[in-house]
């Protein structure tokens, strides 16, 4: 089974700070990991290679800088991975992404099964795997937390909803994405690690992949991000209570009741 | 027996392995098998962490293997924290147990979201809500016993309830202790000794000038400019606990690692 997995360079949320001017996040100079999702989802693609077999190709796109998530997603246990580089494909939103992302699914060929993560944590939109489904006009299912069964061409997942879960099967080609409840994804060993740092990934461009220009970049994307706020800051209020621990313990869940939040 | 009071010949020095996400991990393997080296030949411990501070980090195990070190096992103090999924913590302990790694150190360890904690069925310790050193120490002792578990015992925690946790850890199975790190004579390590004469204890010695994170572990304002002489420190506490192992954090090999082999000298001869 051919497996992509596409995965995304996101700042480290510790680190993540809005520029109070722009109210846009600042990227430069930020710690840049991997979105966590992601994480779950290569997790399930190495595990169904495990499972039945094949090859799993992480796939991103972004800046040059983007290749160390992709080294990390080779560590982890994927077999070869591609970036989409270019300043073509700069300020696309998830429109753009998708449709570039699908051109390179469509360039690596013969693909079985696309994973993403449910959504990346900086854009937080949970639009870009449904938005690739779309364009290859595949099945899909979202926020998927376990795969039940793969063979005769399908796949039997449970998708998690409000009440619990639907099981759902899909006709392969499909893309799912994977909420966190699906797997526990591994730590990479040392030895795959110096591996995957002589693994070369190669730079797509966007002619590389057969995308028209026309649709990709922030000229081509129809959304705008026009401002992003910081959450509100919580108002804390510290009550110290001391005595006894009895009459403390009394005294904290007086004060929770009263609050509320009991 | 690097752990018994009466033979504290060596110091326990502590080595960071590289971290997950190293741009330059060569380098840092390099470095790291420089410092194990350097420490198996002064004949001191390797006391090599795990994912300290919750940083992801490879395993001093693998590393020792990938690089082909010269390990000493006796001369090796594995850390081993709660969070791993039951598989890496099995894979870990059999995997030191072939080097013939014999003294693990079994912490609670500091989490991040990239860390899978140990669940309390998989250690054996249904009905707790969490795993914590108490459980680890059990479970490694019951299905690895040729280890010696060596457990933390907090000098800056409420001191009945650490000597109560200290009794758990104990009972669990634990040989030895290592303590929080501490810069004078201290009251709650006098009484580990006093209380507990024959347990092997190795004082932490703060060997950082990072002063800040000092400050962080004794849970009261250190400040940045304060005078802070580690070796110096470090000689006072050797005076002080004639009878304890000593595990020195954040050493700075190029700076002080000289003077720490001169003082070792100075105690094996005193011996």
């Amino acid at each position: 089974m051919k497996i992509v997995v596409c995965v995304k360079q996101v700042p480290a949320t510790t680190d993540a700070k809005i520029d109070p001017e722009t109210k846009r996040i600042i990227r430069e100079g930020t710690k840049a990991v991997l979105n966590p999702f992601d994480l779950y989802a290569l997790e399930e693609a190495i595990r169904i290679r495990e499972w039945v077999g094949g090859e799993v190709i992480a796939l991103s796109m972004g800046p040059e800088s983007a290749k160390n998530v992709l080294t990390e997603a080779l560590s982890m246990g994927a077999d070869r991975a591609f970036l989409l580089c270019g300043r073509e494909f700069a300020g696309s939103d998830t429109w753009a992404t998708s449709y570039a992302l699908a051109k390179a699914i469509e360039t690596v060929g013969g693909v079985d099964l696309i994973l993403c993560g449910k959504q990346a944590i900086d854009g937080d939109t949970a639009q870009v795997g449904p938005g690739i489904a779309a364009k290859l006009n595949i099945m899909q299912a979202a926020n998927v937390m376990q795969v039940d069964e793969i063979g005769n061409g399908t796949l039997t997942v449970r998708r998690m909803n409000e009440r619990g879960y639907d099981i759902v099967r899909l006709q392969t080609p499909a893309l799912i994405t994977v909420v966190k409840d699906i797997n526990v994804p591994r730590i990479p060993t040392l030895r795959r690690a110096r591996e995957a740092r002589r693994i070369e990934i190669p730079l797509w461009t966007y002619k590389d992949i057969g995308a028209d220009p026309d649709k990709i970049g922030l000229a081509a994307s129809p959304t705008r991000v026009v401002r992003t706020e910081p959450p509100a800051i919580r108002n804390t209020d510290t009550l110290t209570i001391s005595g006894a621990p009895a009459d403390a313990a009394k005294l904290l869940v007086g004060e929770m009741l009263a609050r509320g939040l009991l | 027996m690097i752990f018994t009071r009466s033979d504290p010949s060596g110091f326990h020095i502590e080595i960071i392995p590289p971290k997950q996400d190293s741009q330059k991990l060569e380098e840092d393997l390099d470095l790291f098998a420089s410092k194990f080296e350097r420490v198996m030949e002064s004949g001191f411990t390797a006391s090599i962490t795990d994912n300290a501070m919750g940083l992801l980090a490879f395993q001093g195990h693998e590393c020792i293997k990938e690089l082909g070190l010269r390990a000493r096992p006796d001369q090796i103090l594995i850390h081993l924290n709660t969070f791993h999924t039951k598989q890496n913590l099995d894979d870990i302990l059999e995997s030191c147990e072939k080097l013939g790694i014999n003294s693990i150190l079994a912490i609670s360890g500091d989490g991040s979201p990239r860390l899978p904690k140990l669940k309390p069925s998989e250690a054996e310790a249904d009905g707790t809500a969490s795993v914590t050193s108490v459980d680890l120490t059990r479970y490694i002792r019951k299905h690895y016993p040729s280890f010696a578990v060596g457990v933390a015992f907090n000098p800056y925690e409420p001191e009945e309830h650490e000597f109560e946790k200290l009794k758990r850890k104990l009972d669990a199975g634990a040989s030895f202790v290592i303590t929080q790190p501490i810069i004078e004579r201290n009251a709650a390590v006098d009484r580990l000794l006093a209380e507990y004469p024959d347990l092997p204890v190795i004082v932490e010695a703060w060997m950082s000038k990072k002063l800040f994170l000092l400050s962080d572990v004794v849970g009261y304002p250190i400040p940045e400019d304060a005078a802070f002489d580690p070796i110096g420190t470090l000689e006072t506490l050797l005076k002080l606990y004639p009878g304890c192992g000593f595990y020195l954090s954040l050493l700075g090999f190029k700076t002080q690692y000289s003077a720490i082999e001169e003082m070792a000298e100075e105690r094996r001869n005193s011996k």
